[in-house]
């Protein structure tokens, strides 16, 4: 005797494969409009960034004039012109004690 | 039928029209338009490395580097009215003088009015020049970035540091010095990032972005002592005056590392503006000049026969009574005094010449000839300037007795400064012949390179250092530079006048006065050497050369706080 075993679509399956699927596509919707969102709202950040940018760079480059004018000033020579315009002189005799 | 047939043809030609025109949009002119479509959405920008500092010992700047700009005009967007007012507007801005205005004026006109895009208006314009041009607010102008070497102290230390040129591609380039020695760690590696923008130019923050990070150059930080450097210079240059010289030079090193704490030679320029200078002014003398040494030389021929036990200080001389004739020259004493029965130290102490001939024929050719090339004559010094060189020594088959005899009093023998100090500081340290350097560590952000002492041989014992450096202290305390040595210290030093030789004979009134010793004598913190070229005041280094190095010495002694002995 041949025995037919009748396979039936189990009902509780075929609603958790609906289920999921739904909720796979609202989250790739829900991720497309976050894309849309961040995309828009990053897009002025370009011109932000471009800013920020310059003004570092601007930033360098002051710092950069800065210190060299600080070695500038701290330079031997602008010392010793800058003393002997205030009137000191080099040590004429030196005394040492022991 | 035949209608359908017609147009199904035309569709077909068409459809293969297409086909065609795709092929060779995608396929013939593919790399052509994918370079377009990166152009418009990507920008390169090209980050200059930063070229490496050159510091003094203390970590204060020597050299640094300095942004300055080009002016640039853009002819077609500006209003022909108004090019005038921004050339006289510009002109005032660029001339401080006010005589130049109209020349400049006149200049920046003819630019503007050439049917050109874009013209170079001025070139090493000042971050303050470009503050004031933009403040101007003038239409069609603008500047391009570029970079200058700075340099704090002026003039100071010219030939040690070299200067900053193009080479033949127009790139930056280090010549001479330190700037040519060490271009390759200096410049860096610069860099690139490209990313994405949008139609207005800014970039795209969530586009492709690559970068290649530029690697600035690294610095050098020098054995150079800014004090030490700022002293020798004044006095150096001082002395060039007072003694009439055509050119003179010092170098000053520790004897014990082989450091260079200062040298300085004169004339010299300034390496912002090199250009404005004759060629034969970018020589470092130190290091590249070759001069016939003189007197300063036997203390050298004497510490190698005291290190072969050949003499000892009390040696007698027996020949000098007078005057040595040798192969048809006659060999005198510089004044033409002859002391009978001199000792060794006595021959040091007077600078005796036939004395130093009866030392050299103790000695023989071939230990002579050893110990000169053992105290690094004939071989470059190994120091960290570009510019060195080193003079030939003869080979030793060519040597007759009279060569022999005229190197013992360091003539017909060539040497440059460097060599000459390397080789005294051998017999202030103890018998061993170091490599000079200037930079003691190489630094970037992330590592740093420390240039340690190199010995490069022992030369001569300890002992025979020791004899000779008292034969020194003698010859500064009894010889004829002894009115100017400071009370009190014991400095170990000779001095030297060298004729110059013109065509083929030596010239009695043209010298090479020089003057070398160390101080404190019992634990030299410095060797020096001071030289003259052709002084008119005086020839003798012990009247000219030998006052600057014992002025030298005194602000030394203040500055390494050292107190007298006596």
């Amino acid at each position: 005797m041949t025995i037919i075993k009748k396979f039936e679509p189990i009902d509780s399956k075929k609603g958790f494969s609906k289920k999921y699927l739904s909720l796979v596509v609202a989250c790739l919707f829900m991720l497309m409009l976050v894309e849309i969102w961040v995309s828009n709202n990053v897009v002025t950040y370009g011109e932000k960034f471009e800013k920020l940018s310059t003004i570092s760079k601007t930033l360098s480059l002051e710092n950069q004039i800065l210190e060299n004018e600080i070695a500038k000033f701290k330079s031997l020579n602008n010392i010793a012109s800058k003393s002997a315009e205030l009137g000191f002189l080099e040590p004429q005799s030196i005394q040492y004690i022991r | 039928m035949r209608r359908i047939f017609w147009i199904k043809t035309i569709f077909l030609l068409f459809l293969f029209a297409i086909a065609i025109r795709l092929f060779y949009w995608q396929i013939l002119q593919a790399q052509f338009l994918q370079s377009q479509a990166e152009n418009q959405h990507f920008t390169n920008t090209k980050v200059e490395a930063t070229r490496g500092n050159i510091l003094f010992s203390d970590g204060s700047i020597l050299v640094s580097s300095s942004p300055i700009f080009s002016l640039y005009g853009l002819p077609k967007t500006m209003d022909p009215g108004q090019k005038v007012k921004i050339a006289y507007s510009l002109s005032k801005v660029l001339t401080g003088d006010t005589n130049d205005v109209d020349v400049i004026a006149k200049n920046l006109i003819d630019k503007l009015s050439q049917d050109l895009y874009w013209v170079q208006l001025k070139k090493n314009v000042t971050t303050s020049q470009k503050k004031q041009i933009e403040e101007l607010d003038l239409q069609g102008l603008g500047f391009q970035q570029d970079s200058s070497r700075f340099f704090p102290e002026g003039s100071s230390s010219a030939h040690l540091l070299g200067f900053l040129g193009s080479d033949a591609k127009g790139s930056s380039k280090g010549y001479f010095g330190l700037e040519g020695y060490y271009d390759g760690e200096l410049k860096g590696i610069s860099g690139l990032i490209k990313h994405e923008i949008d139609a207005l130019g800014f970039p795209i923050l969530i586009g492709n972005f690559f970068t290649q990070e530029a690697r600035n150059g690294k610095d050098l930080i020098l054995n150079i002592d800014r004090s030490v450097q700022f002293i020798i210079e004044k006095s150096l240059r001082a002395g060039m005056e007072k003694y009439g010289a055509k050119a003179a030079s010092a170098v000053v090193m520790d004897p014990r590392t082989g450091g260079i704490l200062a040298l300085a030679s004169f004339p010299n320029y300034d390496p912002a503006k090199y250009f404005d200078f004759p060629k034969q002014y970018y020589k470092n003398s130190v290091v590249a000049d070759q001069y016939e040494p003189g007197s300063t030389f036997k203390v050298l021929v004497m510490a190698s026969a005291l290190n072969e036990d050949l003499v000892k200080p009390d040696t007698y001389c027996d020949i000098c009574s007078g005057p040595i004739s040798l192969g048809g020259f006659t060999i005198r004493t510089w004044d033409n005094k002859y002391r009978p029965d001199s000792t060794m130290k006595d021959v040091i102490v007077h600078s005796d010449n036939t004395g130093m001939v009866f030392t050299a024929r103790k000695l023989g050719l071939e230990k002579f000839y050893s110990y000169i090339q053992n105290f690094g004559f004939g071989e470059p010094t190994g120091v960290d300037l570009q510019d060195e060189s080193s003079p030939e020594i003869r080979s030793k088959s060519s040597w007759k007795e009279i060569d022999l005899a005229t190197a013992s009093f360091g003539q017909g023998i060539a040497v440059t400064p460097i060599q000459m100090v390397r080789a005294v500081a051998a017999i202030a340290n103890g018998g061993n012949l170091m490599e000079p350097h200037v930079v003691k560590e190489i630094k970037d952000e992330k590592s740093s390179f420390v240039v340690k002492p190199k010995v490069i041989r022992q030369v001569i014992k300890e002992s025979a250092a020791q004899v000779v450096k008292e034969m020194m202290v003698a010859a500064v305390e009894e010889g004829e530079a002894k009115v100017f040595s400071p009370k009190g210290f014991r400095i170990a030093g000779k001095t030297g006048t060298a004729q110059i030789p013109v065509a083929g004979h030596y010239d009695s009134t043209k010298t090479i006065a020089s003057f070398v010793g160390f101080a404190p004598a019992d634990n030299p913190k410095f060797v020096m050497l001071v030289r003259y070229d052709e002084p008119s005041s005086s020839i003798f280094g012990s009247e000219t050369a030998a006052p600057t190095f014992f002025n030298i010495a005194k602000q030394l002694f203040l500055y390494y706080k050292i107190a007298p002995t006596e």
